[in-house]
């Protein structure tokens, strides 16, 4: 059987409260200073983890049908491959550096969103990916004095 | 203090502060009247775009874009029945049947200068009020802000359309955040989990982007049929010539409509994270109610759309108060502009009022000027900006993706806020996912630190905790919290009698 949404989402809540709530025993404790750094920490966690169990239990109890009718398509292999993209896009840009990585990415996530058919949507796809890069690049460090990372691997 | 905002214009309308809040203005219009791009989002993008200029040139164009989207909202939702962004529903209901009777002029008008109006009038309030209330938050100790957070983060619990559990779960998951980092007295790391990057906790506004970008992006990917889609009959470019002075007489000829519409707006506006689509909604639903037909209603009455849009504009000015008399952020939008004035080492509060008031005055006579600039950008613009909405998905979404990097990278120039970032834009979708609503927890992360800072000063103080419940404010704030949560947990005993609750799509708005 599979859990109900409400159950899985009060499991982890409970899971995250207690973890974390172990780990406020390793925290230093003063003796000058009776409230300690634990202190309103475990207030939250203690309060988290009685929620979670309350949305845990009220998603056992089924208190909510679903309605009948077609759940909506989901589209979930495009969410995890836009993830994917982004991810990627994080990961080099450090190393490739601004102008080189956000190039990069826009071209791939335009394509993985809508793949062109054609030639004309290639260009469009190409010019979009070319003036977005050039115009963030000159309106942030040029006109705006905020600097864009470098890549550590192109110097660039 | 006219004398103050007659200064305050003055600066206003120096060009240094006028073409940011011009610009604002503008790209807050056409955010607004993108479908999927809410103003959240739209502030959101212009927010690395402001790291470089004075304090009151960010706040004016962030001002410009709040005042700008609440109205932009309404041209494709009166003209092709697309509500650009959720507190343009309601104008739809009306607007858009309006149209259909050929007269895309009258509807589209109505909406623009009934925000006009019920800005101003919200306008007047933000002025008037700010000073006063900050007066009062003056007298507050660290027991009354802590009641009020907690009176806060329990009211929006109680409204989410989830279960109320959930509601408070989400609240308190906000909280979580908050508490990694040093702690408040003495500075001790917590939950570092060995990483250095943890040691100062979780930068703000990394983490309000990561989980607000993706979770209404990853959403609209997901649901989206095809991310070319454009609507075809955006292409037509209609007529909107129409009477300016019918017009406003007919939203001036019904001054009560007018009134209800922006209180309405401004109460909701005030109350912490509520937004404007609640205010729309709510006004709507009043107007109906007070109508002598109401049957009219939904089949493009001019009053719906003069009660939506009149108080989704006023609710502006009421998150203002908010932010400026407690430094408490009404919504996502003014967080976004809190996280700013904090980068420039201003300190909002009650005493912002007072140590800032140049700032302060100004922000009135952004706020102020904005209305006539939306007014021009809508005589000149309205019908072009249909050509706009028409830019596909496929493209927005990469752009503002690269928006919301930069504004994360350019806070502190480091790769730690990205990859804040991308870890919370993870968790944000996963949340949505598991039918969390985002308003609670957006609070919660807010109000996090000023609730421990508050907690434990008043405990500092006196180690008494009866003093919560004994001195009146701070009681009187328990006692309301206590209060919400009851009411909203017998209003869904009620409702649970009555139907089956749907299990619709989580809001990722508000």
């Amino acid at each position: 059987m599979r859990l109900p949404r409400d159950t899985l989402a009060g499991l982890l809540g409970l899971a995250l409260s207690v973890w974390l709530f172990a780990l406020t025993a390793g925290l230093p404790k003063s003796s000058f200073v009776p409230i300690g750094p634990d202190f309103y920490p475990r207030i939250v966690l203690a309060a988290t983890a009685l929620l979670s169990v309350a949305v845990a239990v009220e998603g056992v109890r089924g208190r909510r049908p679903r309605l009948p009718g077609a759940a909506p398509r989901r589209n979930l292999r495009l969410v995890l491959l836009t993830f994917l993209v982004f991810g990627l896009y994080v990961a080099l840009l450090p190393l490739l550096g601004f102008r080189a990585a956000t190039l990069a990415f826009l071209l791939a996530l335009q394509v993985v969103l809508d793949p062109p058919a054609d030639r004309r949507r290639w260009v469009t796809v190409a010019l979009v990916a070319v003036v977005t890069t050039a115009v963030a690049y000159f309106a942030f460090e040029r006109y705006l004095s905020v600097l864009l990372p470098r890549g550590s691997l192109t110097g660039f | 203090m006219l004398a103050l905002l007659a200064d305050g214009i003055l600066d206003v309308l120096q060009l240094k502060y006028l073409v940011p809040l011009a610009a604002g203005t503008l790209i807050g219009v056409v955010g607004g009247a993108m479908p999927g791009i809410t103003i959240t989002m739209t502030v959101i993008m212009v927010l690395p775009f402001t790291f470089g200029l004075e304090p009151l040139q960010g706040l004016a164009a962030m001002i410009g874009v709040y005042v700008g989207g609440e109205s932009g909202g309404l041209i494709t939702a009166t003209l092709l029945g697309i509500p650009g962004k959720p507190s343009s529903i309601s104008t739809m209901f009306d607007g858009f049947p309006m149209t259909r009777k050929g007269e895309p002029g009258r509807a589209v008008w109505l909406g623009v200068w009934a925000s006009f109006f019920g800005g101003l009038l919200g306008g007047v309030f933000l002025i008037g009020a700010t000073g006063w209330l900050a007066e009062i938050a003056l007298e507050f100790g660290p027991w009354e802000f802590f009641a009020l957070f907690i009176f806060a983060l329990s009211m929006v619990a109680g409204l989410t359309e989830e279960s109320l559990a959930k509601g408070l779960l989400a609240g308190a998951l906000g909280l979580i955040i908050t508490i990694f980092g040093a702690d408040p007295i003495m500075s001790v790391p917590r939950f570092t989990m060995g990483s250095e990057l943890l040691r100062g906790g979780f930068p703000f506004l990394p983490v309000l982007i990561g989980i607000f970008a993706f979770a209404q992006i990853m959403t609209d990917i997901e649901r989206a049929r095809s991310l070319a889609e454009s609507d075809a009959s955006a292409r037509d470019l209609v007529s909107l010539a129409v009477s300016h002075v019918k017009v406003v007489g007919e939203i001036l000829g019904r001054p009560f409509l007018l009134l209800w519409s922006t209180f309405i707006g401004l109460l909701i506006g005030v109350l912490p994270a509520i937004g404007g689509s609640a205010a729309s909604v709510m006004a709507y639903d009043q107007a109906k109610k007070l109508s002598r037909h109401p049957e009219r209603f939904g089949t493009g009455t001019p009053e719906g759309i003069i009660a939506s849009e009149a108080s989704n504009n006023a609710n502006v000015g009421g998150s203002l108060v908010t932010i400026m008399a407690f430094g408490i952020p009404g919504d996502a939008v003014t967080a976004v502009m809190l996280g700013a004035m904090t980068i420039h080492g201003i300190q909002s509060g009650p005493l912002f009022m007072s140590q800032e008031t140049t700032l302060a005055y100004g922000i009135f006579a952004a706020y102020l000027l904005a209305h006539p600039i939306m007014l021009a950008i809508m005589a000149v613009g309205a019908r072009w900006f249909l050509r706009i909405v028409l830019v596909p998905k496929s493209i927005l979404i990469p752009v503002v993706l690269v928006l919301c990097v930069v504004g994360a990278y350019a806070l502190n120039n480091t790769m730690d806020s990205v990859w804040v970032l991308a870890l919370f834009g993870v968790i944000g979708y996963g949340l949505v996912k598991l039918g969390f609503p985002l308003a609670p927890l957006i609070l919660g992360l807010i109000l996090g630190d000023q609730i421990e800072v508050n907690l434990v000063r008043a405990l500092m103080t006196d180690s008494d905790p009866a003093l919560f419940v004994t001195r009146p404010i701070s009681a009187l704030l328990l006692a309301l919290s206590a209060g919400s949560i009851a009411l909203a947990l017998w209003q869904r005993r009620r409702q649970r009698r009555r139907q089956p609750a749907a299990d619709g799509a989580p809001d990722v708005d508000f």
